[in-house]
């Protein structure tokens, strides 16, 4: 049973099998807690805001669409119950999650295809150089790295998930991606 | 590239929840299961009692009114006034007053309070189930 898929968890879950809902929340807890965690970065925090996230899927589990992709509903759940919490607490500015000015659409579609110096791979303390560089990065740029690269979401999942047009997705990606290089090539 | 950015990743510490959350988030979810339950239960016991005491007036009137077009009172009178006639005749007269009987009325004023009866006697069955849940949630 561990290894079915979400779509036939939740099946198995609206049949009556309380075990399928188990899994399923074995499965998406350590990815859900580490989402919300980038956004508080603080544990306890992170934590009640995971356990929301899951009353929330479990109370909404029969209205899920099950044409849709489970992994992005549930991310995205856990997106808006974060701002929620900072909603409630007001403790960042909003503007965080504004949307980027000053756009270029057609130049910031543009893959940036050069690869990552081979030495960054090798020199020591690579997570903590990786770990201050994306600390300095705003919270939409780093987001849409983790879910990218950390998470493995394709740009239509992050877009869903974070409830932004694709192509803002991606010249938000590339933005951040710039801004992440050049930050890991100073330090 | 996204290889290379996703070797990177590898090497953030990732982060874990406490060991406790997932039983955490079970039992809240019992719990929450738990009040849906005793909500559906209260307003189903609710629902049925306002039926029933709607249904009162109507069943006593089907009652009373099937008593009076009877005629029931009639035999019963005339038994008592010439007890004697009541005693030589008392199979016809029986039958008399059990043909005479307003079945129907009986049966709907009976079943209605019967009805009332047996949900005042679940809820207080299911009265600490039912008000004591949180309490014994708390306790546990």
């Amino acid at each position: 049973m561990k290894n079915c898929s979400d779509e036939q968890l939740i099946i198995d879950y609206l049949k009556g099998d309380e075990k399928a809902l188990e899994i399923l929340i074995k499965r998406y807890l350590k990815p859900i807690y580490s989402f919300t965690f980038r956004f508080v970065r603080d544990s306890q925090e992170a934590e009640d805001i995971t356990q929301e996230v899951f009353i929330k899927v479990w109370r909404n589990l029969k209205k899920f669409d099950q044409n849709k992709s489970f992994k992005t509903w549930i991310f995205h759940i856990a997106k808006n119950t974060s701002l929620d919490f900072f909603k409630k607490k007001k403790t960042i500015p909003f503007s965080n999650f504004g949307k980027e000015e000053g756009k270029n659409t057609f130049t910031e579609m543009l893959t940036d295809t050069t690869p990552l110096p081979n030495e960054l791979f090798e020199r020591a303390g690579v997570a903590e150089i990786l770990n201050s560089a994306m600390e300095k990065l705003s919270l939409k740029y780093r987001m849409v790295l983790f879910l990218r690269y950390n998470d493995h979401f394709n740009f239509r999942e992050i877009a869903e998930t974070l409830g932004e047009p694709l192509n803002t997705v991606k010249s938000r990606h590339r933005r951040a991606l710039i801004l992440l290089k050049k930050l890991l090539t100073e330090s | 590239m996204r290889k290379d950015y996703e070797k990177l990743f590898t090497n953030l510490k990732p982060v874990e929840p406490s060991a406790g959350l997932f039983d955490k988030i079970i039992l809240t979810i019992k719990r929450e299961q738990g009040l849906q339950h005793t909500k559906r239960l209260i307003f189903g016991f609710v629902s049925l009692l306002l039926i029933s005491f709607v249904a009162i007036p109507f069943s006593w009137t089907l009652l009373v009114g099937q008593v009076e077009s009877s005629g029931i009172f009639y035999f019963i009178s005339t038994a008592v006034n010439d007890f004697g006639t009541f005693l030589i005749l008392w199979q016809n007269f029986s039958l008399a007053i059990l043909e005479s009987l307003p079945i129907m009325g009986i049966i709907a004023f009976t079943v209605n309070m019967a009805l009332i009866l047996f949900i005042v006697r679940l809820f207080l069955y299911r009265k600490r189930l039912l008000l004591a849940y949180p309490l014994t949630y708390e306790r546990r």
